[in-house]
């Protein structure tokens, strides 16, 4: 799905990303850990085409990804869970917030809200339409961030942290809602046991190159 | 200075909508859907920086900061105040909506004029050409705010000249203390994050 | 921050369209601030309290709203009176009192008192986010909509940031005073802020972008008038048309 070969990202005056380079196959779940600072969430905006690193090839869904109308394609296909869910939940509604993705997408008011429903359901957060964003709790925003982005019935899924801020329910709910769906996805935790539970496999970036250990 | 409702005279509430409107919708045109959430955060900045109090001699006066928004948003800093502005006036009935056009156009006339003359010598290399722009665009965006205050109120009497007198004197205080935080909230921004003083302009 | 305290409730007002809300709103204040006769000002207060009986919202906190407009009216009390031209009908120690400056501060106490009144009433049960999807339905320009709508969004979250960084100041010891320090020190809490926020706007838009944003927001709420609200809005407009007649 995801072929990236020799990044090399500056930050800085130093190489954040120096030759990385990194695939990502059909029901992959990766766990991607590393040290503060180590270019974990870098890699993830690279492949989602918020930065551009400055040499190396970015391959995706078997496509050169260059400029910005070539990741405008797969952004839907990819879904992003940002570190921050307020950065995430910008709408005053949940409903509003989980039906932004699939209205871009160019469903029907009625499609999206249908759609907005069924993701909702499956994260047993029924009844949450309604609800203003800012009024949510920690743990609930982190969901319904989840569903805004499943919202897209993306292909793979990238989470930057997602387990920062949530009590153990929440995360051992965040844990069953991944294992129980057959999505691919990679995700940056420093949460070990969180790790293990959800990832087939664990890269470390570090000194600029990734390894599988 | 908001001016409550109930004051002012048809033409001169008229006036000032009208005017906030065409600026607004100028300002609406030369901001592009990326930039929009940029504005509505530094406008949400702007509202919560109003609630800080700070003393000047025995009272307190809340901060404006309308100049430092014209340095930060040019033109755009017409919609962030009405957006601010608006929001005040329902959530906490400061100022008003029949005076919402003219206390925008109030607010944001000299925040515009100062963020343009003074951007000049915002990015200067000669600290002190700095010092005088930031703090003149601070200040002189809360002088001008109160002149044409005063001016509303003498435009729709003769009997509001003493009150518009005592407006413009009590922006003086107010006047240096936004210069002085102006100042120190550009070098700020200057060292931390200096992609911000580019402008959107 | 006590905000949006008359939202909950389940008067009529509270359930009315919130169109007919801003419309009235919006004719309401113009009839009143224009007007020019003490009688019509009195009739239009009556009016206002009357909403506000009618939405049944708290009268403590009516009050202390009332009373942070009214600072202002106090000091033209104050001024307007000594200052006006034209006949003077008596004195207070050595100062004359104008019968015309009487006239006006009274004429703009009550005018304003009726108009935040009935800002409160009608308006202020009602949530922002209702507003502004009533707003975008009644021809305002999108970007402003949608201005309003991260605005408002996101003052909680810098609220909350403010707050915090207050708190951190303050158990290090700092004590607001009329200096640099502490011009220097708010100054650098706003920066601070401002900083922050340019950088969340940065994510925010790269979040958006993630989830196919292509320069256009939807608007999913939709409102329909019912009878109960044609009437309310019929009614209301026969009173401001009311107001106009008083002399």
């Amino acid at each position: 799905m995801i072929r990236l070969r020799a990044i090399r990202f500056k930050y800085n005056s130093t190489y954040l990303l120096d030759g990385l380079t990194f695939h990502v196959e059909p029901g992959d779940r990766i766990g991607l850990v590393g040290p503060n600072g180590a270019g974990k969430t870098t890699l993830c905006h690279i492949i989602m085409g918020l930065l551009k690193p400055e040499s190396g090839e970015v391959e995706i869904f078997g496509k050169q990804r260059k400029v910005e109308g070539d990741f405008a394609e797969i952004r839907g296909r990819i879904g992003f869970l940002f570190q921050d869910a307020d950065d995430q939940l910008f709408c005053p509604t949940v409903l509003e917030d989980v039906a932004f993705g699939p209205l871009n997408l160019g469903k029907s008011p009625d499609e999206a809200k249908q759609i907005v429903a069924r993701t909702l359901e499956s994260l047993q957060l029924e009844g949450f339409e309604e609800r203003l964003t800012y009024q949510l709790s920690g743990g609930e925003k982190r969901l319904v961030s989840l569903a805004t982005v499943l919202a897209m019935e993306p292909e793979l899924l990238v989470l930057d942290e997602p387990t920062t801020g949530l009590d153990e329910e929440t995360t051992q709910r965040l844990v069953e809602i991944l294992r129980e769906s057959n999505l691919s996805y990679i995700l940056i935790s420093h949460d070990k046991d969180f790790v293990q539970k959800t990832a087939d496999k664990i890269c470390e970036i570090k000194d600029g190159t990734i390894r599988f250990i | 200075m908001h001016i409550a409702e109930g004051v002012l005279s048809a033409p001169v509430l008229a006036t000032g909508a009208a005017l906030t409107a065409g600026a607004t919708v100028f300002g609406l045109k030369r901001m592009d859907y990326e930039q929009l959430p940029g504005v509505a955060v530094l406008s949400a900045v702007f509202f919560v920086a109003a609630l800080i109090h700070v003393p000047v001699g025995p009272v307190a006066a809340h901060l404006v900061l309308n100049g430092l928004c014209g340095l930060l948003l040019g033109w755009l800093a017409f919609p962030a105040i009405l957006v601010g502005l608006t929001l005040q006036a329902i959530l906490f009935n400061f100022g008003g909506l029949t005076t919402l056009g003219l206390n925008a156009f109030n607010m944001g006339a000299p925040a515009v004029l100062v963020g343009y003359v003074c951007s000049f010598g915002l990015n200067s290399a000669n600290p002190a050409v700095r010092t005088v722009a930031e703090f003149s665009a601070g200040a002189g965006a809360v002088l001008l705010s109160g002149i044409l205050v005063a001016c509303s109120l003498v435009v729709t009497g003769e009997s509001f000249q003493t009150a518009a007198w005592l407006v413009v004197a009590a922006h003086v205080p107010v006047m240096v203390v936004e210069g002085i935080v102006t100042v120190f909230i550009v070098e700020f921004v200057r060292r931390v994050r200096p992609e911000m003083l580019q402008g959107y302009a | 921050m006590q905000i949006e305290e008359f939202a909950p409730g389940e008067s009529f007002i509270h359930r009315m369209d919130p169109r007919v809300k801003i419309t009235a709103t919006v004719v309401f204040s113009i009839v009143v601030a224009l007007h020019s006769s003490v009688n019509g000002e009195l009739a239009a207060l009556a009016l206002a309290l009357v909403l506000v009986l009618a939405a049944r919202i708290g009268f403590g906190s009516v009050l202390r709203r009332l009373a942070v407009v009214n600072v202002f009216t106090v000091f033209l009390w104050f001024l307007l009176p000594f200052t006006a031209r034209g006949e003077a009908i008596g004195t207070v120690g050595p100062l004359a009192v104008y019968g015309e400056g009487v006239d006006q501060a009274l004429q703009i106490t009550l005018k304003s008192n009726a108009i935040v009144l009935t800002v409160i009433a009608l308006l202020g049960t009602s949530r922002i986010f209702v507003l502004v999807h009533a707003l975008s339905h009644m021809g305002v320009p999108d970007k402003l909509v949608h201005l309003l709508f991260f605005c408002y969004r996101y003052l909680h979250v810098i609220h909350e940031e403010y707050g915090k960084l207050v708190k951190a100041m303050k158990v290090r010891g700092f004590i607001p005073r009329t200096d640099l320090h502490t011009y220097r020190s708010y100054a650098y809490l706003v920066g601070m802020l401002l900083v922050r926020s340019f950088d969340r706007s940065k994510r925010i838009v790269a979040a958006m972008k993630c989830r196919g944003f292509k320069d256009r927001f939807y608007i999913l709420h939709h409102y329909d008038m019912r009878r109960s609200d044609y009437v309310l809005a019929a009614c209301s407009f026969v009173a401001a048309a009311g107001l106009l007649v008083v002399r």
